[in-house]
């Protein structure tokens, strides 16, 4: 059976601009997920969190490697039929738009209405309305029907802790546009880099 | 069976999707509250089930009748009517005038010249009695300028009830009113609830939490949690809320 999420050798570099051409940034990734599950996804501003997610959802192209979604290469699936396989959920702001080079009709039918993998980016959590219990309830909800879910989240509470180690069964940590996986939250607070990112949000060891 | 139901709608704006999957379900005599951040798709989902959009795809059942795709007067003229989040009068005009062009038999002949309207007595009685229902009764010679905020709020919802509905949706009816405005729509809408199915969009949680049945929380344009009030203030975190600390 084909994985839930494939990210293969998953290269996205930038240029600066000007000549000769000059590499600003790249992002690498490399991972695997089976079977549905909840992944919380931290990292400063500007390590490639949110490439990450346009990487993965279809928007924005990669300069190597392919995405697979439940089977099927996302880059090859009908622009606007992309969400049915992976959606991004971001804050409206954050959309950006992407030079499209193939006509959409000679690409794939997704196949499906309902997509199998969800991206939040930032959901902004806000104590004071109790939301975020119910948006805890529906990543629950979506994980339990077959999905897999992205919680992208930056914290700067310590309740944003509490509610990746509440949601979260594993995690990514995307430092310079490498991404480095945690089987658990015990194992992402202990490491050396995450803890200087948390600053003194970092759980005491 | 619920009177109106909605199975997964989905509405898209270009590359950006408003509704993802929508399931919504009001039984009759119930009132349901919807609620949700700027921006989750609130009233994407009411322009969808009143026919001021058409889903790109799903299905809106109302009364056994599969209304999806028809033009907003239609599903008016089968029971269904709404108010908007702005409000639409005819500022100079008297606020029985306003729900005298409302009513739809006076509509179905609109042709015939304002003019008839006045001497049309039986339309100006139904019109009073409708503004009496929302506790307009004495204002009607007023012009629809001259009302107080809240006034205006209300013969936005007796032009709704003009058409005779048996489901009424509210897009943010408390919005822009303090708190004297908001506990008069709230008796006013208890009294409605009384005879109507009923919808209502509130960002106000109170006030829902006091009037709904059961409630619908929309964000990323889908349901992503349901239930009585009771049910909803049950969740730890809204327990941790500030909604928690109201008693009723």
């Amino acid at each position: 059976m084909a994985s839930l999420l494939k990210v293969d050798g998953l290269v996205k570099r930038y240029y600066a601009p000007g000549w000769p051409r000059r590499v600003a940034f790249t992002l690498e990734a490399d991972f695997e997920v089976d079977a549905p599950r909840t992944i919380g996804l931290l990292g400063p501003n500007g390590s490639g969190k949110t490439t990450l997610f346009e990487l993965v959802t279809g928007s924005n192209v990669p300069t190597e490697g392919r995405v697979s979604v439940d089977g099927r290469d996302i880059h090859k699936v009908r622009y606007r039929e992309r969400d049915r396989l992976a959606i991004h959920y971001h804050q409206s702001y954050q959309v950006r738009a992407f030079r499209r080079t193939v006509p959409s009709f000679l690409l794939e039918r997704a196949g499906r209405d309902r997509p199998r993998v969800h991206l939040f980016d930032e959901p902004q959590f806000a104590l004071q309305d109790g939301y975020i219990g119910f948006m805890l309830d529906f990543f629950a909800r979506l994980r339990r029907e077959g999905n897999l879910v992205f919680l992208c989240v930056h914290p700067n509470e310590p309740w944003h802790l509490d509610i990746l180690r509440e949601a979260c069964e594993s995690f990514l940590f995307v430092r310079r546009g490498r991404v480095a996986p945690f089987d658990g939250y015990a194992s992402l607070v202990a490491d050396p880099d995450v803890r200087t990112y948390l600053g003194a949000l970092a759980p005491p060891h | 069976m619920a009177l109106f139901e909605a199975r997964g709608l989905h509405k898209r704006f270009g590359d950006r999707v408003v509704l993802e999957a929508i399931d919504l379900a009001f039984d009759a005599g119930t009132l349901t509250g919807i609620m949700g951040p700027n921006g989750a798709g609130k009233t994407t989902c009411f322009h969808c089930l009143t026919g001021y959009h058409r889903p790109d795809r799903g299905r809106i059942v109302f009364d056994g009748e599969d209304i999806g795709g028809l033009r907003p007067h239609e599903i008016v003229r089968r029971g269904v009517a709404r108010s908007f989040q702005a409000i639409n009068l005819f500022d100079a005009d008297t606020v029985l005038d306003n729900v005298v062009v409302a009513l739809p038999e006076v509509r179905r002949r609109v042709a015939d010249a304002w003019g008839d309207l006045a001497r049309d007595s039986g339309a100006q009685d139904r019109a009073a009695e409708v503004l009496a229902r929302v506790g307009l009764a004495g204002r009607e010679r007023a012009r629809a300028k001259d009302l107080a905020y809240g006034e205006r709020r209300a013969l936005e919802i007796a032009l709704a009830l003009a058409s005779g509905p048996r489901i009424l949706f509210l897009d943010e009816p408390t919005s822009g009113l303090g708190a004297d405005g908001t506990a008069r729509l709230g008796e006013l809408v208890s009294e409605l609830k009384r005879t109507l199915t009923m919808v209502v969009i509130e960002h106000d949680m109170r006030f829902l939490f006091g009037l709904a049945d059961t409630i619908a929380v929309i964000h990323w344009g889908q349901v992503i949690a349901g239930g009585t009030p009771r049910e909803l203030r049950d969740n730890p975190w809204v327990a941790r809320s500030a909604l928690a600390e109201d008693p009723c």
